[in-house]
C-alpha cells in the first residue's frame, strides 16, 4: 500500500487533494455534526415521515427522471440531425426552461391551470367547460420539475450528438442500418454517458427543489430538512436527514460509475471531421411529428410559464419597474459571471490534476468536491459560516486582528460558495467528455516533446470548448437562479434577481415576482444568442484554418 | 478566439474584484465616520423601504439590509458571535424571537418610548424583543354559502357540519403552527390534539398552497371556510389581478373567539443583537418604527395593525370592526411552537 503511494503520487496528486480539501471545507464542517449523533426529535422524524420522504423522493427521481430524459434526447436528436425552418432558434429556446427558477415555474403552473387561471379561462371562453386542471399533486410536481429541468439532458446529450464524427454515420448506413437502428443501437449507447450525467444534474436539481414541493404541499427529504431545522429546532437531525440524502445521491453516482465502466467508449473526435455531416431535411409527415415531439417541451417548458408571467409583469409594470431593476439585474450578472468563471477553471484543473497523477485513490476526493450539489443550501451555508467564523476567530485570537468584515462585507464568501455548491455542474460533463477524448491525443503530444500544460491549452481544452461552454452557461444559470445560500451569504445591499423574486413570492405577491423573473430569462435569452455567434464564428474561423 | 474569452473573462473578474475591495473600504470608512444602523430581516415589504429611507433622512443613520428567512438569520447571527455585524433582527413571527432570545442572540433594552408605546403583551418582559405590527388570523367564509351566525371559535371549526368544508394551509407555516401554540397554552395538550385531528377530518382537501391560495379555494367552491392572515385578504382586495380581488370580495371576515380568550394574533417584531455594535443606533431606529407616523404607514400599504395604539389602522381594517385579542403573552408561542409542530405531526396534518 504505501509502496504504491510512494510509487505513483507525484505532485498532482498533491495539488488535487489540497484543493479539494480547500473546496470541502463547509462539508467537513458539516460531517463533525454527524458526530454528535442524531438529535432528540430523531425518532419522532424517522416514526412519522422517514417513509414519507424516501418514497416521494423516489417517485419524484423516478418520474422527472423519464420525462426529462423524454423530452431531452429526442428534442437534442432532431435538432442535431435534421435541417428544418426555425432551427437555429428553437435548439436555443431548448435551453431557456432552466432560465426560469422551477419554485416560479411551479407558481405560473398555478396561475394557468388553477381556479380561475388563464389557460382555463381561455378554455372557457372556447366552450370547454372545466374549472381547473390540479397541479398541486405528485404528477404536477413531476410535470413542473420536467418541465423547468429537461435541458440539463437536452444540452449534455446535444454536445455530444453534435460531437459525433461523421464516419460513424456513415459506417452505420453503409452497413445497412435504418435510421431507426442507427439511433437505438448506435447513438443512444455512444450518448449514454452524457445523458446519464445530464441527468444526473436534473436528479441532484429534483432532491435540492424546495419551494416547489413546498407549495405543492409534498414532502420531500429537502422540505423535511428544512422542517426538522427550523419548526422541529433540531439542527443534528437536519444533518442527519442531509446525510442519509447524501448516501441517496452516492448510491445514484455508483449506478452511473458502474454503468460508465460496463460501457466504455472512447470516441475518436477529429477535428476535421466533426459537426460538419450534412443534416438531413424534414419533409412531408415527419416535418409535422418531429414539429410536435420539438413543440411540447418548447411550449409547456418555456411559452406558457413565460406568457403567464408576462401577464403579470403587466399587471405589476408600473410599480416594478424602475432603476432599481437594473441595478439589481447588473449585480446578478457580475456575480454569476465570476462564480462561473472560478468553477469552470476549477473543474478543469481538478480534472486534469485527477489525470496526471497516478494514484487510485483519488476518486474519493473528486466525489467530495461535486458533493456540494446535492446538500441543501441551507446546510452548506451553515458549513461556511461555522469555517469561516474559525478563520476569523483564528486571526482575532492569535493576532488581534478584525477580520469578519472582507467576510461579511464581500462577495468573496459567496463566490467560494458557490463553487463548492455548483462545481459539479461544470465537472460532470466536462469530465465525461474528457474522458471521451481518451488519452492517446494527450500522450502523443508529451511523446512529440509539448509539456502538460501547452498540451492541455492547445490540444484538449480546444477540442472541449463546446462543452466548457455549455458547462459555463449551465453554471452561470444557475447561479444567477440560487437562492439559499445568496440569501444568506450575500453581503450588506447586494440584491439579486433570484432574491428579489423570491421576496415577493414569499410575500404571496407573485404578479410582482413576475418581473424580476422575466429580466432573468432576457438576461439568459441574451447569453444564448451571444452563445449562437460564437459558435458560427469559430465554425467560420476553423474552416478558414482548414 | 479561446484567448479573446479568457481575456475577456479576466477583463469581467478584475471589474468584479475591484468591485468588492471598494465595498470593504467604504464599509469599513463607515464604521468610524458614517453613523450605520445593520438590520437583519424577514420581511419583505416594499413600504419598509421607503420607511427605512426617511428613517436616513431625518437622523443621517445609514440603514444595511439582509433579508432572509427568520430561521437562516437566527443561524447567521450565532455563528456570527462577537463578531457578527447586526444590530436588530426583524422577524414576521414572534415564536422565532422567542428562540432568538432563548439562543442568547439578543440583549435587553431600556428605554422608556417603548415600554409605555407598546402594550406588555406584545414585547418582552425583559425588553429583548418589541412587536412592530399584529396581525390576526381570523376565519373567513364564503358569504353566499355560510351564516356568520354559524360561526364562534376555532375550535368549533372540528364541528360535523362543516365536514369537508375548512382550508387551511399546511403546518410547516409558522403562522399555523403559533395557532397552534396558543391553542394548546389555552386549551392543553390533550384539547388541541383533538382540536387538531378534528381540523384534519374536516379538510375540504390537502393542505396545500399559501394564504392567498386558500381565499381563492373558496372562491372556486372547494371549500366554505378558511383560516388567514388578515393582511393577505387586504392584499387581495387591493392586488392588481381582477381574479384576486373576486376572491377577496367572495369572502368576510369572522373575528373568532369574541366570547371567551380572543382572536389569535401574531406579531412582526424586532430585537436587538447582543453584539450590536451600533446599540445606540438600533434603539432610535426601533423608536421611530413605533412612532406614530410610522406605524400608520405599516398599517396603511400593508395592512397590518399597528402596535402603537395611537395610530389609527387603515380604513379597510376599520371596515371589518374591532375585535377582541387573545392577550396570551406572545413569548408562549415562541415556548410551545416545537410541542405545536410534534402534534401536527401525530394528527398527520400535512
Amino acid at each position: 500500500m504505501l509502496k504504491h503511494l510512494k510509487r505513483d503520487s507525484n505532485q498532482w496528486s498533491l495539488y488535487t487533494v489540497t484543493i479539494s480539501l480547500f473546496i470541502a471545507i463547509p462539508l467537513l464542517a458539516v460531517v463533525i455534526y454527524l458526530f454528535n449523533g442524531p438529535g432528540d426529535m430523531w425518532s419522532h422524524i424517522s416514526n412519522h415521515f422517514l417513509w414519507d420522504y424516501i418514497s416521494n423522493s423516489i417517485i419524484l427521481l423516478f418520474g422527472t427522471g423519464l420525462l426529462s430524459a423524454l423530452f431531452g434526447v429526442s428534442a437534442a436528436w432532431i435538432v442535431s440531425n435534421y435541417q428544418f425552418r426555425f432551427r437555429n432558434w428553437i435548439q436555443w429556446l431548448l435551453f431557456l426552461p432552466l432560465a426560469i427558477p422551477s419554485y416560479i415555474v411551479a407558481y405560473a403552473y398555478v396561475g394557468l391551470f388553477g381556479n380561475g387561471g388563464s389557460f382555463i379561462q381561455i378554455l372557457n371562453s372556447l366552450g370547454i367547460s372545466i374549472q381547473k386542471i390540479e397541479m398541486m399533486n405528485h404528477l404536477g410536481l413531476i410535470w413542473v420539475l420536467s418541465c423547468s429541468l429537461f435541458p440539463y439532458v437536452y444540452a449534455s446529450s446535444r454536445a455530444v450528438f453534435l460531437s459525433f464524427p461523421k464516419s460513424i454515420k456513415e459506417s452505420a448506413q453503409l452497413l445497412g442500418a435504418s435510421h431507426r437502428r442507427y439511433f437505438f443501437s448506435v447513438a443512444l449507447p455512444l450518448a449514454s454517458p452524457a445523458i446519464i450525467g445530464g441527468l444526473f444534474l436534473v436528479f441532484m436539481e429534483v432532491l435540492n427543489d424546495f419551494g416547489a414541493a413546498k407549495y405543492y404541499g409534498i414532502n420531500t427529504f429537502t422540505t423535511g430538512i428544512f422542517r426538522t431545522w427550523t419548526a422541529l429546532e433540531d439542527l443534528q437531525s437536519a444533518i442527519y436527514l442531509s446525510a442519509l440524502l447524501v448516501l441517496m445521491v452516492f448510491g445514484i453516482n455508483a449506478f452511473i460509475t458502474w454503468r460508465r465502466r460496463k460501457k466504455s467508449y472512447e470516441l475518436k473526435i477529429n477535428q476535421s471531421q466533426r459537426n460538419n455531416f450534412n443534416k438531413k431535411t424534414l419533409k412531408g409527415k415527419k416535418r409535422w411529428l418531429y414539429g410536435f415531439i420539438l413543440s411540447i417541451p418548447v411550449l409547456f417548458g418555456f411559452v406558457l410559464p413565460v406568457v403567464q408571467l408576462v401577464y403579470w409583469a403587466v399587471l405589476t409594470f408600473a410599480e416594478m419597474f424602475n432603476a432599481e431593476l437594473f441595478w439589481i439585474a447588473l449585480q446578478s450578472v457580475g456575480v454569476a459571471l465570476s462564480a462561473a468563471f472560478f468553477i469552470v477553471i476549477t473543474s478543469i484543473v481538478l480534472i486534469y490534476f485527477t489525470k496526471w497523477n497516478h494514484l487510485k485513490g483519488l476518486r474519493f476526493f473528486k466525489k467530495m468536491v461535486t458533493i456540494g450539489y446535492v446538500l441543501p443550501g441551507a446546510i452548506i451555508g451553515i458549513g461556511i459560516i461555522r469555517s469561516s467564523q474559525s478563520v476569523i476567530d483564528f486571526f482575532s485570537d492569535g493576532f488581534g486582528l478584525k477580520i469578519g468584515f472582507l467576510f461579511y462585507g464581500s462577495s468573496f464568501i459567496l463566490v467560494y460558495a458557490y463553487i463548492f455548491r455548483f462545481l459539479a455542474v461544470a465537472f460532470n460533463p466536462i469530465e465525461a467528455n474528457a474522458l471521451k477524448i481518451g488519452k492517446n491525443l494527450g500522450e502523443a503530444s508529451q511523446i512529440l516533446g509539448v509539456n502538460k500544460f501547452k498540451t492541455l491549452l492547445k490540444v484538449e481544452l480546444p477540442l472541449l470548448r463546446n462543452v466548457i461552454i455549455s458547462a459555463f452557461v449551465l453554471v452561470f444559470i444557475d447561479v444567477l437562479k440560487e437562492l439559499p445560500l445568496t440569501l444568506i451569504l450575500k453581503p450588506y445591499n447586494l440584491n439579486t434577481l433570484a432574491v428579489s423574486a423570491y421576496a415577493y413570492a414569499d410575500d404571496e405577491r407573485v404578479a410582482e415576482a413576475a418581473l424580476p423573473a422575466l429580466v432573468l430569462i432576457f438576461i439568459i435569452a441574451l447569453l444564448m444568442v451571444f452563445l449562437n455567434y460564437a459558435e458560427k464564428t469559430f465554425l467560420k474561423a476553423t474552416a478558414k484554418t482548414k | 478566439m479561446f484567448k479573446k474569452y479568457i481575456l475577456l473573462a479576466l477583463v469581467v473578474l478584475t471589474f468584479s474584484c475591484k468591485n468588492d475591495k471598494k465595498t470593504d473600504d467604504v464599509t469599513q470608512e463607515e464604521e468610524i465616520k458614517e453613523q450605520v444602523v445593520n438590520l437583519y430581516t424577514h420581511r419583505h415589504y416594499d413600504t419598509d423601504k421607503m420607511i427605512f429611507a426617511n428613517f436616513e433622512k431625518e437622523t443621517g443613520i445609514k440603514v444595511n439590509v439582509v433579508k432572509a428567512n427568520a430561521d437562516e438569520l437566527i443561524q447567521k447571527m450565532e455563528s456570527e458571535g462577537e463578531q457578527s455585524p447586526a444590530d436588530v433582527l426583524i422577524t414576521v413571527d414572534a415564536g422565532r424571537l422567542v428562540r432568538a432570545k432563548a439562543k442568547g442572540i439578543l440583549q435587553g433594552v431600556n428605554s422608556t418610548t417603548l415600554t409605555t408605546t407598546i402594550p406588555e403583551y406584545l414585547r418582552d418582559a425583559d425588553g429583548y424583543w418589541f412587536g412592530l405590527t399584529k396581525r390576526a388570523r381570523v376565519i373567513v367564509y364564503d358569504k353566499d354559502k355560510v351564516k356568520p351566525e354559524d360561526l364562534t371559535t376555532y375550535e368549533a371549526l372540528t364541528d360535523a357540519k362543516w365536514n369537508k368544508k375548512v382550508l387551511i394551509r399546511s403546518s410547516g407555516n409558522i403562522y399555523n403552527q403559533s395557532l397552534m401554540a396558543s391553542i394548546i397554552a389555552n386549551d392543553g395538550k390533550e384539547k388541541a390534539k383533538e382540536w387538531a385531528e378534528g381540523m384534519v377530518n374536516n379538510f375540504a382537501r390537502t393542505p396545500k398552497g399559501n394564504d392567498r391560495d386558500q381565499v381563492k379555494a373558496i372562491l372556486a367552491g372547494e371549500g366554505e371556510l378558511a383560516v388567514i392572515n388578515t393582511y393577505y385578504l387586504g392584499k387581495l382586495l387591493n392586488s392588481k389581478d381582477a381574479l384576486e380581488v373576486d376572491a377577496g370580495k367572495a369572502v368576510d371576515v369572522f373575528f373568532p373567539n369574541q366570547g371567551d380568550r380572543g382572536t389569535h394574533i401574531n406579531i412582526s417584531g424586532i430585537g436587538v443583537a447582543k453584539y450590536a455594535p451600533n446599540k445606540a443606533n438600533a434603539v432610535k431606529f426601533i423608536e421611530y418604527l413605533v412612532s406614530k407616523e410610522v406605524q400608520e404607514v405599516f398599517a396603511k400599504a400593508n395592512y397590518e395593525y399597528p402596535v402603537n395604539e395611537t395610530a389609527q389602522a387603515s380604513e379597510l381594517l376599520k371596515s371589518w370592526g374591532d375585535f377582541k385579542e387573545d392577550r396570551l403573552p406572545l413569548s408562549k408561542l415562541g415556548e410551545l411552537n416545537k410541542e405545536a409542530v410534534v402534534l401536527f405531526d401525530e394528527v398527520k396534518w400535512q
